[in-house]
Parts: C-alpha cells; sequence; structure tokens
C-alpha cells in the first residue's frame, strides 16, 4: 500500500514538474508547428423559395448544408517557412477549378534580408478583400467583386518591407487565376503596394496584368477607426486580355461592435459588369446590400445576415420570383455557424 | 517510508505555493506589474550594464532597448506570443507586448515588467498570423474586453514569462563574465600518439 501511495505521489510529481515543462512562453517571434482551420455550416432560404443570388458559396436552398471544412499547417524555423492548407467540401469544390486537388494554400518562403521575402508556390490571391475562408470573411455570402475576380495564384514573388508604413511586392504569376499548372507560360505580372498610415488603417494597391489573364487593378483598404467601429473598402477594374467585357466596381464594409461578442455590419456593393467590344447600351449593373452580425460564442461564430440584390434592368436579371416569373431584385436569409481553431 | 512520504507532500506544497506567491501584481498606477528587487553587492555600474546588455542580445534579441538612458539603468519593450493548444501543433492567440525595467544602486538592482497589452492575432489570407489591427486590450482591461478563460489563460502565461525574465536577469547578473571567451585555438587530436 504505502509503496502504492509512493509510487502515485512520484507520478503526481513527475506530472506537475512536466505541466511546468509545457507550460512556458514562447520568448522569440518563431512559432513551433501551428495547426489552424476552420469548419463551417449554413441554412438559406431565398425568399422566393429557390435559389437565386449566383455568386459564390452558400449556394443551397431551404437545406441545412455544409461549408468546407479546412486544414492549415504551417512552420518556421529561422528564416524558413511553409504553409499547407488542405480543404475539403462544397465550398472548398467551388473555389478550387481543378477536379481532385484540395489545396488552398501551398508555399515555401524565406527571408532573404530581414527586410526581404521570397515565395513560392500556389497562394491566396493579393488581390480584393474578400476570400475563401470564411473565417476571413465578416459576411457570409460574397460580393460580386469577389466571386468575378482571382481566387489564388501561383507563382513566384518577392516582398520588400522599406518601413513600418511601406511594402512592395512584385511578382511572377502563372498565365491564369487559380491553376495549378500553367495554361502556356508564367506570364502574370503582379504587384501589391501596402500602405500603413497608422497602426489601425492598412491600404493595399494591387495589379495583375498578363497576355492570358487581362488586367485587373483593386484597391483594399480597412481601417478600425475607434475600437468598435470598422470600415473597410473594396474597388476594382477587371478588363479580359481579349475581345472587352470586364467589370468594375465597389463594396464598402462598415462594422460596429455593439458588444463584446455582437458585431453588426454591412455591405454595401455596387457591380456593373463592361459590354464586350463594339456592343453599344445600358450597362449591365447589380446593387446589393447585405445585413450580417457576428456572434462570437468562443472561437465559434454565429452569422445570421440578409441580403438584398438588384439589377438595373430586368434582360440583365436571372432573377425569378416565387411564382416563377423574372424580377429584378432578389431577397436572401442565411444563418451559418463558422468555428475557428 | 513516512519520512519519504512527507517529504514528498512537502516538496509539491511548497512548489504550489512558489508558483500561486511569484506573480503579478498591481502598481501605484492600478497596472499589472512583475517587480522584484534583489540585493547584489560587489558590482560597478559598468558591470551591471556590460551583463545586462550581454543578456538582452543573447536571450531576447528583438526586444528593443530605448536609447538615452541613464548609467545603471537600462529599459525598452518587448513581446511574446500567447499560444494555446496540444503540444505538438500550437495555435496562436495573439501577442502580449510589454516594457521592461532594469535599474542598479545602491549594492542592489531591481527589474519590473508592466505595460502589458494584449493584440489578438488573426489567420490572414495566406495562413499566416498576423495581428488584427486596431483591437489591443491593455491586460488591466482584459476582464471587460476578453471571455473569461481567454483572461484567465493569458495571465497566467503573462506571470510565467515575467517569472522567466526574471530568471534569466538573475542568472546573467550572477555571470562571472557576460562575454564568452572565444577559444579560436583548433582541437586537434593527434592520432599517432596513444
Amino acid at each position: 500500500m504505502k509503496k502504492k501511495v509512493l509510487l502515485l505521489l512520484l507520478a503526481a510529481s513527475a506530472f506537475s514538474y512536466a505541466s511546468k515543462a509545457q507550460d512556458t512562453v514562447k520568448t522569440t517571434a518563431d512559432a513551433p508547428l501551428v495547426l489552424y482551420g476552420s469548419v463551417d455550416t449554413y441554412y438559406k432560404d431565398d425568399f422566393s423559395g429557390h435559389a437565386n443570388i449566383p455568386t459564390s458559396f452558400a449556394s443551397d436552398n431551404n437545406s441545412i448544408s455544409i461549408g468546407m471544412v479546412d486544414l492549415g499547417l504551417k512552420k518556421t524555423v529561422g528564416n524558413a517557412s511553409f504553409v499547407g492548407e488542405l480543404s475539403f467540401g462544397p465550398r472548398s469544390d467551388e473555389s478550387i477549378p481543378t477536379s481532385g486537388y484540395h489545396i488552398q494554400n501551398l508555399y515555401v518562403s524565406y527571408n532573404l534580408t530581414p527586410k526581404l521575402n521570397a515565395t513560392a508556390g500556389y497562394m491566396s490571391t493579393f488581390i480584393g478583400y474578400e476570400v475563401i475562408s470564411p473565417t476571413g470573411n465578416f459576411n457570409y455570402s460574397t460580393s460580386y467583386l469577389f466571386t468575378s475576380g482571382p481566387f489564388q495564384n501561383a507563382g513566384f514573388k518577392l516582398t520588400y518591407t522599406f518601413s513600418d508604413k511601406v511594402s512592395l511586392m512584385a511578382g511572377i504569376f502563372n498565365d491564369q487565376w487559380n491553376v495549378y499548372t500553367s495554361e502556356h507560360d508564367v506570364s502574370t505580372f503582379g504587384a501589391q503596394l501596402t500602405i500603413t498610415p497608422n497602426k489601425n488603417w492598412t491600404a493595399y494597391l494591387n495589379v495583375a496584368s498578363g497576355p492570358t489573364s487581362g488586367t485587373i487593378g483593386d484597391l483594399t483598404t480597412a481601417y478600425q477607426i475607434t475600437p468598435a467601429f470598422k470600415l473597410g473598402l473594396n474597388a476594382a477594374d477587371f478588363t479580359p486580355a481579349h475581345g472587352g467585357g470586364g467589370y468594375d466596381g465597389a463594396a464598402l464594409y462598415p462594422q460596429y461592435a455593439i458588444s463584446k461578442v455582437v458585431t453588426l455590419g454591412l455591405r454595401a456593393e455596387y457591380f456593373e459588369a463592361k459590354l464586350p467590344t463594339g456592343v453599344t447600351g445600358t450597362t449591365p449593373a447589380v446593387t446589393e446590400f447585405t445585413l450580417t452580425a457576428n456572434v462570437k460564442a468562443g472561437p465559434l461564430t454565429f452569422i445570421p445576415e440578409v441580403r438584398l440584390d438588384s439589377w438595373n434592368e430586368q434582360k440583365y436579371s436571372s432573377f425569378t420570383d416565387s411564382s416563377g416569373n423574372p424580377s429584378t431584385s432578389a431577397e436572401q436569409f442565411v444563418l451559418a455557424a463558422v468555428y475557428a481553431f | 517510508m513516512k519520512k519519504i512520504v512527507f517529504a514528498l507532500l512537502l516538496l509539491l506544497s511548497v512548489k504550489s505555493a512558489m508558483a500561486q506567491k511569484d506573480s503579478l501584481s498591481f502598481d501605484e498606477h492600478n497596472k499589472y506589474i512583475y517587480y522584484h528587487v534583489v540585493e547584489q553587492p560587489g558590482l560597478t555600474v559598468d558591470t551591471f550594464q556590460n551583463r545586462m546588455q550581454y543578456l538582452l542580445k543573447a536571450v531576447y534579441p528583438k526586444n528593443k532597448i530605448n536609447q538615452g538612458g541613464t548609467p545603471g539603468s537600462i529599459s525598452g519593450s518587448g513581446k511574446f506570443l500567447i499560444l494555446t493548444g496540444i503540444t505538438a501543433a500550437k495555435h496562436v492567440d495573439g501577442e502580449m507586448s510589454y516594457s521592461f525595467y532594469i535599474e542598479y544602486k545602491d549594492q542592489k538592482y531591481r527589474y519590473w515588467l508592466t505595460d502589458f497589452v494584449f493584440t489578438p492575432y488573426k489567420v490572414d489570407r495566406y495562413g499566416n498570423s498576423v495581428p488584427e489591427q486596431g483591437l489591443d486590450v491593455p491586460l488591466e482591461q482584459g476582464a471587460a474586453k476578453l471571455e473569461k478563460n481567454q483572461f484567465s489563460s493569458y495571465l497566467t502565461k503573462t506571470a510565467i514569462y515575467s517569472i522567466q525574465f526574471g530568471g534569466d536577469v538573475k542568472k546573467y547578473m550572477m555571470k562571472i563574465s557576460a562575454t564568452p571567451a572565444e577559444d579560436d585555438k583548433k582541437k586537434v587530436n593527434v592520432t599517432k600518439d596513444w
């Protein structure tokens, strides 16, 4: 009996020391192997009774549906880093045009000097305000600007940090967006000028241009004006490489935290499709307003939102009402739950 | 046997008491502070300065040291990552920034860490953990602005970090030579003699 007590005490003592050894903090910025990701699910109800709004993801109507499971691993040792992020589910499938692939980010990175970083691989695009991962967006549904723009770019880029306020990225990317392998060559030039006027405000001026991918210019900025109020803005203009057309538009993202767990936000977007070369007439344009709440419960965020889309002319709209008649407008309600880790 | 059991019990209780005693407290401005005064006779101001500069260079190379301090004092700022999760794969919750002060006079020195501010991190589009702009939380406001479990965890991690920092200060203040002697002589094994 005494021996058992002694063994228990020794085990308790060893556990105590082991716990202390694990319960330490890093004294440098290098992190150990880091695991991150998310899981999301949603319910959508279009007020017409059938799905109307065509922007990316959350496409199932009157159904409790899944988004994706997103699993990322990253590690930094000295100046070398890697990120590998895999995703599975409908949201992943819609974001990756190449079937069978499940990669959101896969790249290696090296700090050549304290100010110069080189990165190569397949990366989330540097263009735009919204992203594929539901943890990176405030609204659960996505904008027309996001849906129409690039999701990912594969390539090689150099980023030089001039100061805490200014950095510049320049790189060469595959000839097409959202592909793991180039169609012909690596011919899209991309650049991003990052300006941080103060620690609460960052602005990104982006451009990607190539003989196959066309040219897109983009401004993305977010300003945390007070601890409770944040204002975001995205504006973009895209021209395809051949045949005219393209699009332009802008979206405003005001958000206000009414408590430490509830934040309300609006997305107000104007998006227009440019007419192809030689075509005249009214430009197709859509306006959308999305009112969203983020309700946090630890790592889980509940996202109820109401959205209203409206086209300028019936001939450009694909919306139909509850009777199946053409309509210029559509409304929907979404309740999503996103768990981030 | 009884003596061994008693000794082990005593060891466990002392360890627990030490961990609870050596922790953060509040200063006169109602700010969290980790503060200690240590007697160490026989040091010159130059030796103190030399040893503390070596400590910061060797153990805390990313800390910023305030320039133009008075002789016998060093101050600056630093930060550390707040990690949660299992040992094999951590999640970066954010970073805690702090100010540090080390002063030497009258055969004793004192050091303190204060101005703790938590900055939450988010995962950006590239998978990097980056600070969320404009959402800094001074530790004193943590109870109101952070969730209860988060705040408790961050407070504990800040205390552990501060104890580590204090341990390093004491260790390097005791070093006979702050600068390690460099041995340039190449060691050669002479194999013909055995």
